[in-house]
């Protein structure tokens, strides 16, 4: 780091001579999604945390926009879902903001699908299959088990990027680890009452979520994964719902309701917007209460 | 597993060896991505200095591999395969390595490649709202710039996106027309014509941010091109290979050269709440200016020394699109465009003016694929005998395989 800002300066010292004074004091976190945002402030508080999407935005269909570049290329260590959710648009990013120290895996990029097993993996993938992943489901981070590896993980690389800082990066964790394993059962408590229950949602965005409390999704507004929901595939899904069974219809905070609208009208359905991350709605401010605000919106559809 | 295997024998029986797992999203040294295009139309008449044809006929269809070599190195082979007139040509349009792990934001690319000069050149032009380039880049680029050479390129650590470089091309397509004749004895007139084995040089930056929900990029071009002025007595065989319409062959070589070309460009995204996935707006526009077209003689500056081609203008381009995807599955544009450019006939300079005014409606059933309706009008003022003309395009683009990502 030091050598390289020296560098820099004597290259460019006008431009650079502002930048490098902060960016040498602390460690810059390139964030792929909101959680992993919020992650990385639990783990180095300290450190200069940048996400590049929001709860509001398809983490599928970014834009390798120039400020996501400029970010890129400043960045230590980027810290990403992986199991090519960013796919799109993450191989891009690191091509065009020509910094090593993010491009593998080896050295600062971490991927947190890497981590953890993944549900829904595919043998074999196929366009006519829709979008879909063969590393398997990437939105992992309603899996609290899943996100206590993945924060052990993401230390080890944080010590490893910084090994100066490797005693306040355990200590975060132990930290992190502790208040997480604390909250879990009480979550667990708290959705004891959404066992069983079956809904109807936009997207895998959830699965894990539905795995944890107890929840069946037993239809997906979208025909197939990324292409939305199109009125011969809702007419089916009506069908579906004359069964009686189905609590709500789940839509994530950056998807379209329009189609959840048109069936909750039809099917008597209630509809739920919930938070896909880390400020998706005002409640959710971390992970914490991320979770709390998700598990209390679905009680709310229950009660209703 | 059949299927596929199948299918990647069509894109290219070489790559069958890597069976299904070609189709994985990211790409390795043993599992590059593979991709294929293809780009059909059908189009009632013919747009000047354009790729497309009359009638029926497939448009840039391309095959390209891509993957990291090493830590070191990324590799991308694209090749295209264009039919006119009954015969197929296959060109390479890319294939050039890239460094991946220089120090301090600076990287190096080699080989053939899309030059990064003005906004449109470095993306590929099956990613266009609409089914040719604008007129501007038809007439002074050869519709996209591609050639062999290097390129230096290097990105500031700063909050505010900063991107310069620097190229150097061989520069065979932006020669000035005439070359030909270098190698037949018969044409005296011009045959003492010698060219710079380096004939292009570029320097460019960018620079782009955010404000809001959108995202903006603007950028400067420089662009020498040491063989760019035109040869006097040639204007016969330019006006030919231009009009392109009988015996036209086709080609990638810019239609109008000079020896300093300069490029400002602006491209400016927004979508609801950043979000692109249901609906985003992309309004662009580029200027060019060319200068110093005019043969020299004796080693003296037509425009200041010789009485003959006194005063002539500088030749200018310029554009203005916008394109509003407002559903995931439909996405209309509009495109205006003037072209002014000097022709050169005996020892004067005559003016000739294209106006386009363009409007395109497409359907994208997903992702990958595009079925567009274009509608052209063109104006033109002693352009190769247009006057007041109607395009009408039919289109798809459909990509199949790992496609990479694209530029913003």
């Amino acid at each position: 780091m030091r050598i390289n800002s020296k560098l820099v300066k004597s290259a460019i010292a006008a431009i650079v001579v502002s930048y490098s004074s902060i960016a040498s004091a602390e460690l810059n976190i390139f964030a792929c999604e909101p959680e992993y945002a919020s992650l990385a402030k639990e783990l180095a508080p300290n450190a200069r945390i940048y996400s590049a999407t929001t709860a509001m935005q398809d983490p599928h269909q970014v834009q390798a926009r120039p400020s996501l570049i400029a970010k890129m290329r400043q960045a230590d260590i980027a810290v990403c879902a992986g199991a090519d959710l960013e796919v799109g648009w993450l191989p891009m990013l690191q091509m065009k903001s020509s910094n090593a120290k993010v491009r593998s895996t080896d050295q600062g990029l971490f991927y947190a699908a890497e981590q953890v097993e993944t549900i829904d993996q595919l043998k074999s993938v196929d366009r006519s299959m829709g979008d879909v992943h063969a590393k398997g489901n990437p939105h992992l981070h309603f899996s609290p088990e899943r996100m206590l590896k993945v924060a052990q993980a993401l230390t080890v690389k944080l010590t490893a990027v910084d090994p100066d800082s490797k005693a306040d990066y355990e200590s975060a964790l132990a930290d992190f680890s502790l208040r997480w394993t604390a909250a879990i059962p009480v979550w667990e408590k708290k959705a004891a009452p959404l066992r069983g229950k079956k809904v109807i949602a936009y997207h895998s965005s959830f699965k894990y979520l539905f795995n944890w409390v107890g929840i069946e999704q037993v239809a997906d507004l979208e025909p197939k994964p990324g292409l939305p929901p199109s009125s011969s595939h809702l007419a089916s899904l009506l069908t579906r719902t004359e069964a009686g069974d189905v609590m709500a219809i789940i839509v994530a905070s950056y998807q379209d309701e329009r189609g959840a609208n048109w069936l909750g009208e039809r099917a008597n359905l209630p509809v739920q917007v919930l938070p896909m991350s880390v400020g998706g709605n005002d409640q959710s401010q971390d992970l914490f209460s991320l979770y709390d605000s998700v598990l209390d919106l679905l009680l709310s559809v229950k009660a209703s | 597993m059949t299927v596929l295997n199948n299918r990647v024998s069509c894109v290219a029986a070489a790559c069958a060896f890597f069976t299904t797992s070609a189709f994985a999203e990211d790409p390795t040294l043993t599992n590059p991505a593979i991709s294929a295009v293809l780009d059909g139309y059908y189009q009632n008449t013919e747009r000047p200095m354009a790729e497309r044809g009359e009638g029926f006929g497939l448009g840039h269809t391309e095959i390209a591999m891509s993957a990291n070599i090493d830590d070191m190195f990324y590799g991308k082979l694209t090749a295209v395969i264009e039919m006119h007139d009954g015969e197929t040509e296959l060109g390479l349009e890319e294939a050039f390595i890239q460094t991946l792990a220089m120090p301090w934001g600076f990287s190096i690319r080699a080989g053939r490649f899309l030059s990064d000069v003005g906004y449109l050149n470095n993306q590929h032009v099956h990613t266009d709202a609409f089914s040719d380039r604008p007129a501007a880049y038809r007439a002074f680029l050869g519709s996209h710039y591609f050639d062999d050479g290097v390129r230096v390129n290097y990105v500031a650590p700063t909050d505010l996106y900063w991107t310069m470089g620097l190229e150097g091309f061989k520069g065979d397509s932006m020669r000035a027309a005439g070359g030909e004749h270098d190698e037949h004895e018969g044409h005296s007139d011009h045959a003492e014509r010698e060219y710079k084995n380096i004939g292009v040089y570029t320097a460019y930056t960018k620079i782009g941010g955010d404000i809001g929900n959108g995202s903006w990029q603007a950028g400067l071009s420089y662009m020498r091109n040491e063989n760019g002025r035109m040869v006097e007595g040639e204007h016969e065989d330019h006006a030919a290979l231009a009009a392109g319409h009988e015996g036209h062959d086709h080609s990638h070589s810019a239609t109008f050269t000079g020896e300093n070309t300069y490029i400002a460009d602006f491209v400016y995204k927004w979508a609801p709440n950043g979000n692109y996935k249901y609906q985003h707006l992309t309004v662009s526009g580029e200027y060019f200016r060319v200068t110093d077209f005019a043969p020299l003689e004796d080693g003296h500056d037509h425009d200041h020394d010789h009485d003959s081609a006194d005063s002539v203008d500088d030749m200018q381009g310029w554009y203005l699109s916008s394109v509003y995807q407002f559903s995931p599955n439909w996405s209309a544009g509009v495109r205006y465009g003037e072209t002014d450019v000097q022709e050169l006939h005996g020892d004067h300079f005559d003016a000739q003016k294209l106006k386009e005014t363009e409007v395109s409606l497409a359907w994208h059933h997903s992702h990958f694929s595009t079925v567009r309706l274009q509608y052209t009008n063109q104006k033109g003022t002693n352009y190769f005998g247009i006057e007041d003309d109607n395009v009408l395009t039919l289109q798809y683009v459909m990509t199949l395989g790992a496609h990479g990502a694209h530029q913003f």
